[in-house]
C-alpha cells in the first residue's frame, strides 16, 4: 500500500471515515480545528453529514442522537471543549451509546493555552462526567497508531456499548508523518446486530419494539440493575482490551513510563542511552483505561530494575496509576512540565543519569 | 537586482523547509537576505521556531505579530514593508498553506506589481505524497485557487515530493511524472527539484528524465526536524514488534 504524508488531524479524520463514521458533529478549537475542517470537505463526498454545532454541548448531544440510531458517529474537540462535553459523555455512557470522542489535549486548566499538553489524563481516565462510568481510552503515540486504533475503535465501542475516547496530545494532531491508510470499511447499520438502536418504528408495529434510549432510572432497584449491566461491560473491557508496549525492558535497570508523544520521546532516549551503555527501557500504555497495571508491574518490578522515571506533560497524573501498579516495590521519580513544554531527550536523559548517580 | 521569491503551496508541501534552504544558501553566497514568515494559518511547526538559527546566519527574519507566543490571532507585521523598501539581494516569503494561506499575499499586491520585470518568482511547492496534492487535477485546482487568493501569478513549480524520513527516489520520480503533466497542461514551468543531496543525485543519475521538467536541482538540508523523530512506526516492519495485547 502506498504511503502518504499526512497531518495527524487529517489522518485521524480520514481513518474515522474509512472505519464507517458518517456523522461528525463538532465545534472548532485549536489545536484540532483541522479535524472539522477536513470532515467538512470529506463527509459530503461519502454521503455523510458534517455539522458545525453551535457549541460543544450541542455537538455531544447530536452525537447522542445519531449514536442512538446505530450510526457510527464521532466528535472532536480540545481540552476546554471536552470539558463542556462532559455531561453529554456521561449521558452517552449511561445510555450505552457507542461513539468516538477525540480529545486533542492542550494546556489547562481553564483556557490554558493552545499548545500541546497531557493535562486531561484524569478527566479522561478517572471520570470527567458524573456517575460510575468509564470510557475505553486510547493514547496513541504516532499518527499511524492513531489511524490503526481508529480502524477498530467503533467495533470496540459497539462491542461494549460504551464511548471510546482518544486521548491525543496536540502534537499528534499537528505533526506530519508518512502513513499507510487502510481501505474503506463497508459499514451499514444492521438492526439485527443493534436491536437497541432506533432504526424506525411505525404505527401498527409491535409497541414493545419501540426504541427508547435513556439514562434515567428513577427507582433504586432499576438504577442498581442498570449500573450492574454497565459494570459487567467494564469488567469485560478490562479483561480483554488492555494494550501496551514494552520497549527494551527485558534487561532494563531504569524504565521510563510515559504515554502519547512523550513515550515516543522516551523511546528515542532509550536508544540514545543504550548506545552509551546504559540499560534503559520504556513502558507505555496504549489503553489508559483499562490501564495495563499487571503488565506494567511485570516489566517494572523485575529484579534487575533499579528505578522508574515517569515522564508526562502535566503535574504527574498517570504517575498515580504507575504507583498503583508498582505497589511501592521500586523507587519512582517524576519528570514533567505543565506549561505545554514537551520534555527534550536531553532533559529525560539527564534525569535518568541523576537517578543513577544518587543510587 | 533584488530577487524576490514567494513560496506557496499545499499544507505540508515543505515551504518552510525550502524557504530556510533558499535563505541559508543565499546567505552563504554573501547575499543580503531577508526571510519573511507570512504563515497566518498555522500555530505549530512554523519557520519562526528556527528563528535563532536564521539570525545567526545574518539573515533578517520577519515574523507575524504573536508568532510562537501561544496566541493564535496572528497579524501581519508592519516590517513586511521592509521587503519592498529596503535594499536586499534576496527576499524570501514563506507563506501559509493552500488558498487560505496565500490570501495574506493579496495585501501586498501593489508592492509586488512595482517590482522590476523578472524580479519576482512565485513558486508553487508541490509534494504529491500529500493527499490533497495527489493528482494532476488537484494540483491544478489548488494552483488556480492560490492564484486567485494571492492575486499573483505562479511563475514556476518546485518538485518537493517526499515522505519525510522515508523518502526514496521513487517519490522524486513519481513527483516528476505528475508535475510534468501539470506543467504541460498549464504551461507553468518546473523550476526546481528539491531533495536531500544523496537522493537527488541518485534521481538525477536515472535515465529517461527530460531536464526541462526537473529544472535546477536543489539539494537541501533538513532543519524542521524534531529531535525524537527516530521512531517512525508507519512502515509495517518498523511498527512496534513488542506490541502486546492482553
Amino acid at each position: 500500500m502506498a504511503l502518504t504524508l499526512m497531518k495527524g488531524s487529517e489522518a485521524i479524520a480520514e481513518a474515522a471515515i474509512r472505519a464507517g463514521a458518517r456523522f461528525f458533529f463538532g465545534y472548532p478549537i485549536t489545536p484540532q480545528t483541522e479535524i472539522p475542517e477536513y470532515m467538512s470537505e470529506r463527509m459530503p463526498e461519502v454521503g455523510g453529514c458534517f455539522l458545525q454545532a453551535e457549541s460543544e454541548v450541542a455537538a455531544i448531544n447530536m452525537v447522542y442522537g445519531a449514536a442512538g440510531t446505530g450510526a457510527r458517529v464521532i466528535t472532536s474537540s480540545s481540552s476546554p471543549g471536552v470539558s463542556l462535553k462532559q455531561e453529554g459523555i456521561s449521558y452517552c455512557a449511561g445510555a450505552q451509546l457507542p461513539c468516538v470522542i477525540l480529545n486533542v489535549m492542550r494546556g489547562g486548566p481553564g483556557l490554558g493555552n493552545i499548545q500541546a499538553s497531557q493535562g486531561d489524563y484524569f478527566q479522561g481516565v478517572k471520570g470527567g462526567g458524573n456517575g460510575d462510568y468509564h470510557l475505553l481510552t486510547y493514547a496513541p503515540s504516532s499518527v499511524q497508531e492513531a489511524i490503526d486504533i481508529m480502524m477498530f475503535a467503533f467495533d470496540k465501542a459497539e462491542k461494549y456499548r460504551m464511548p471510546v475516547l482518544f486521548l491525543a496530545d496536540g502534537i499528534i494532531a499537528q505533526m506530519m508523518e508518512p502513513v499507510e491508510m487502510p481501505e474503506m470499511v463497508d459499514y451499514k447499520v444492521d438492526p439485527e446486530k443493534k436491536p437497541w438502536a432506533c432504526t424506525g418504528w411505525k404505527p401498527g408495529d409491535d409497541p414493545a419494539k419501540r426504541g427508547v434510549i435513556n439514562s434515567i432510572f428513577i427507582d433504586t432497584e432499576s438504577l442498581s440493575e442498570h449500573n450492574e449491566v454497565l459494570q459487567e461491560q467494564y469488567r469485560l473491557a478490562k479483561a480483554n482490551e488492555q494494550m501496551w508496549e514494552c520497549y527494551k525492558t527485558e534487561d532494563a535497570e531504569f524504565i521510563i513510563t510515559a504515554f502519547g508523544t512523550v513515550a515516543r520521546i522516551g523511546k528515542t532516549v532509550v536508544d540514545q542511552m543504550r548506545a552509551e551503555g546504559h540499560k534503559v527501557g520504556l513502558f507505555r500504555p496504549i489503553t489508559v483505561w483499562p490501564y495495563p497495571y499487571d503488565a506494567l508491574k511485570a516489566a517494572c518490578c523485575a529484579p534487575q530494575v533499579k528505578g522508574i522515571l515517569d515522564v508526562e506533560v502535566n503535574e504527574g497524573q498517570m504517575l498515580e496509576d504507575v504507583k498503583l501498579a508498582v505497589e511501592g516495590q521500586k523507587p519512582i521519580e517524576f519528570f514533567g512540565h505543565f506549561g505545554s513544554q514537551f520534555p527534550t531527550t536531553g532533559e529525560i536523559r539527564n534525569k535518568i543519569l541523576e537517578m543513577k548517580e544518587a543510587m | 537586482m533584488k530577487k524576490m521569491m514567494v513560496l506557496i503551496g499545499n499544507y505540508g508541501s515543505g515551504k518552510s523547509e525550502l524557504a530556510l534552504n533558499f535563505a541559508f544558501q543565499a546567505a552563504e553566497r554573501g547575499e543580503r537576505t531577508e526571510l519573511l514568515d507570512l504563515d497566518m494559518v498555522n500555530t505549530y511547526f512554523r519557520l519562526t521556531e528556527r528563528g535563532k538559527q536564521v539570525e545567526m546566519k545574518e539573515i533578517r527574519l520577519v515574523s507575524p505579530n504573536f508568532a510562537n507566543s501561544g496566541i493564535e490571532t496572528l497579524s501581519l507585521p508592519a516590517e513586511v514593508a521592509s521587503a519592498f523598501a529596503m535594499d536586499w539581494d534576496t527576499v524570501i516569503f514563506d507563506v501559509g498553506g493552500d488558498a487560505v494561506g496565500s490570501t495574506a499575499l493579496g495585501r501586498y499586491y501593489q508592492d509586488f506589481m512595482q517590482l522590476e520585470e523578472g524580479a519576482l518568482q512565485v513558486l508553487n511547492v508541490v509534494n504529491i505524497r500529500r493527499p490533497l496534492a495527489g493528482s494532476v487535477e488537484r494540483i491544478i485546482h489548488l494552483q488556480e485557487e492560490m492564484q486567485i487568493h494571492s492575486r499573483l501569478k505562479i511563475t514556476g513549480m518546485i518538485n518537493n515530493t517526499n515522505l519525510a524520513e522515508v523518502t526514496t527516489t521513487q517519490e522524486l520520480h513519481d513527483g516528476y511524472e505528475m508535475i510534468k503533466e501539470v506543467s504541460i497542461k498549464t504551461g507553468v514551468p518546473v523550476l526546481y527539484t528539491a531533495g536531500k543531496k544523496d537522493l537527488l543525485e541518485k534521481f538525477l543519475a536515472e535515465e529517461g528524465h527530460d531536464p526541462q521538467y526537473i529544472g535546477t536541482p536543489l539539494p537541501i538540508d533538513i532543519y524542521m526536524r524534531r529531535d525524537w523523530n527516530s521512531w517512525i512506526s508507519s512502515l509495517p516492519e518498523k511498527r512496534p514488534q513488542q506490541l502486546q495485547y492482553l
